[in-house]
């Protein structure tokens, strides 16, 4: 297999006292989906922040393109090319499409922070990006908060992507939606997918989501990895299972039947 | 993929359809009254329609006009100013203070010279200083507010109370009184001074005249300019309105006041957009003091009181929603003709008490605040 695009060795985050990561290690590959599995508390929103450079590491490494590199912040992640898009999405509801795809990275004539915005070229590109993901929008300049929760996540990705995402790692974004916004979402992520140049880091509670999209698995539980695998290999049993934090199904049934 | 109405994507393919386009009701009509400032375009409309009825010939005749654009132009200046910061999610309540500082800063050069001695003030010199000493309060207050995430509703609030304290303060302790009166009329003689204490747009009234509707009773030529301050209020107000609608500062004002987080996370410097907008606010109120000193040549310690919860509330009227993010220099502009008119021709409605007038613009703003809920409402799909 290719070098992948992103390589985390032995990733060690504490917090204090606090061990949130011990010792990950995962790899992620372009054009494939990689589902990020694990029970609250496992460490998967750390992981991530770590990824985005919101925090760093106390030991271990993240290689990108077979080149280890160290995330000051945020900007120097998303410079790398690993575009994050949080649940809250970082839109503002109160204004255009437009102004959101393009906030705070208008195109602009003129010195800054006065430049002129290039409107009609800000919402070809806009119309252009979202419509490449498989979303319509019919005007550009309509707000955001008009839209659904799946455009709406869309948008996000397609903004990270315009602005130069290789790795899109997506924190939940099935959540907090109804089921054909969820199925929206999922197809969104297919596209990208199909683009073959692009890595998806996929958190999610949901199995049967991770398994209608996802590539290859990797599981924490409690900050350490307890499985991971490529899609063919790991049946619906072992994905439940792993994602129950490695306790067998039964023995959850079990317990649960001793309570009355 | 098919594209059937069940699983049409997003925004809808060929006759698909989705939550989203339900929202959607398109056509001109629908756009205006999206716009943020329709409220107080139709408010304005019936107040001009009603004051003509009502009041008559004393609101429309050219001094009427002058008179009426005068007080709206001054609180349409600092309205401004309230706006583009409400619109980033903060609020200034010194606008007022400020407003007496600056002019008690300006009349004590005019009348007492330079600081340190360094001989008389010119108009020119006494604005430049004023000016940089506002910028630079303007500067403080906004650096404390992002700084320690305080409210700048306490924040602004403390600095009403302090630069009110230190107005009076000065002018005791630099003049004896708590006033200043009797300065030269620079603006007979100064150019700089004639700026803001002049008149502005003589040509409209020299057209009125023309036209044989603008003399007085000898057969003269009766109102001969607007106040200067007119002029001001366009100015500043087109160039807030350029600001906000076409530029990327715009783009990070909306962002800022609509999401700080998300506006952050994008790489907006949110700090820096609020501090400068701090920054103008104040540079509003000197603006608004410099209109006043240099047309009546006096300062008063009592000048701009209250000044900041009338630009607050034109904002308001003006479609600016208290949360940020959402609202619009032309709606304030509407909102800044409304407040001033009903401030100032209420009184010549001979049926009404002239005192109801604050009556009336308590309710104005109510029925404002509430317009503005539903429309954001309405545009943000019930958020």
């Amino acid at each position: 297999m290719a070098e992948p695009l992103i390589r985390l060795e032995d990733i060690v985050k504490r917090f204090g006292n606090f061990t949130a990561l011990d010792g990950v290690s995962m790899e992620v590959h372009p054009g494939e989906v990689h589902a990020l599995l694990g029970d609250n508390g496992a460490g998967k929103s750390t992981l991530i922040k770590v990824l985005a450079g919101v925090h760093q590491p106390t030991s271990g490494t993240i290689h990108v393109d077979g080149q280890p590199v160290v995330f000051r912040n945020p900007l120097a992640a998303s410079d790398a090319g690993i575009g994050t898009v949080y649940q809250d999405l970082a839109l503002n509801a109160l204004t255009s499409v437009t102004r959101n795809f393009f906030m705070g990275r208008e195109i602009t004539r003129g010195a800054r922070p006065f430049g002129v915005m290039q409107t009609a070229e800000m919402n070809r590109i806009t119309r252009e990006e979202m419509a490449k993901i498989g979303i319509n929008i019919a005007d550009p300049e309509q707000a955001v908060g008009t839209m659904s929760g799946g455009q709406k996540q869309t948008l996000a990705i397609a903004r990270a992507i315009f602005f130069g995402a290789r790795v899109l790692i997506l924190d939940e974004p099935t959540s907090a939606l109804g089921q054909r916004q969820q199925l929206e979402v999922l197809k969104t992520i297919k596209r990208v997918r199909s683009r073959g140049d692009i890595a998806i880091i996929l958190i999610t509670h949901n199995e049967i989501h991770a398994q209608l999209v996802a590539d290859r698995y990797t599981f924490l539980s409690l900050g350490r990895v307890i499985g991971s695998g490529v899609a063919e290999d790991l049946g619906g049993e072992d994905i439940r299972r792993l994602m129950a934090g490695g306790a067998e199904m039964a023995d959850l049934e079990e317990e649960l039947a001793t309570i009355h | 993929m098919a594209s059937t109405a069940e699983n049409g994507p997003g925004g809808g393919g060929a006759g698909g359809r989705s939550e989203a386009d339900r929202l959607k009701h398109g056509g001109w009509f629908s756009r205006l009254v999206h716009r943020p400032e329709i409220g107080a375009f139709s408010g304005m409309i019936v107040l001009l329609v009603f004051l003509a009825l009502a009041a008559g010939d004393v609101v429309y005749n050219p001094l009427g006009i002058k008179n009426n654009l005068a007080i709206i132009a001054q609180l349409g200046i600092i309205a401004t100013g309230a706006c583009m910061l409400m619109i980033a999610g903060e609020f200034d309540l010194s606008i007022g203070s400020m407003i007496g500082f600056a002019g008690m800063s300006m009349a004590i050069m005019l009348k007492w010279g330079l600081p340190f001695g360094l001989g008389p003030a010119s108009p020119l010199a006494a604005f430049l200083i004023t000016l940089c000493i506002t910028l630079a309060i303007g500067w403080v207050i906004g650096t404390i507010v992002v700084r320690t995430r305080l409210s700048s509703f306490i924040v602004t609030l403390s600095f009403l109370f302090i630069l009110r304290g230190a107005t009076e303060v000065c002018f005791r302790t630099f003049n004896g009184s708590t006033q200043v009166s009797g300065l030269p009329d620079f603006k007979q003689t100064d150019f700089f001074a004639a700026l803001f204490g002049g008149e502005t747009f003589q040509w409209f009234y020299d057209l009125l005249f023309w036209l044989g509707v603008n003399y007085n009773r000898a057969g003269e030529q009766w109102v001969t300019g607007f106040d200067a301050k007119v002029a001001w209020w366009l100015v500043i107000a087109g160039a807030a309105w350029f600001v906000l609608s076409r530029t990327e500062l715009g783009n990070w004002i909306y962002a800022t006041g609509g999401n700080e987080e998300a506006a952050r996370a994008n790489g907006v410097p949110t700090d820096k957009v609020k501090v400068s907008l701090f920054m103008f606010t104040a540079f509003c109120a000197t603006i608004f003091a410099a209109t006043q000193v240099f047309d009546t040549n006096t300062a008063d310690a009592a000048k701009g009181n209250l000044k900041e919860l009338e630009a607050i509330a034109a904002s308001v009227v003006g479609g600016v929603i208290l949360s940020g993010g959402f609202g619009s220099i032309l709606g304030v502009v509407f909102g800044a003709v409304i407040f001033g008119l009903v401030q100032n021709s209420v009184f010549y409605i001979s049926w009404i008490d002239g005192s109801y007038y604050r009556t009336f613009l308590g309710t104005v703003l109510l029925v404002a605040a509430l317009s503005n809920e539903t429309i954001r409402k309405r545009i943000t799909g019930g958020i």
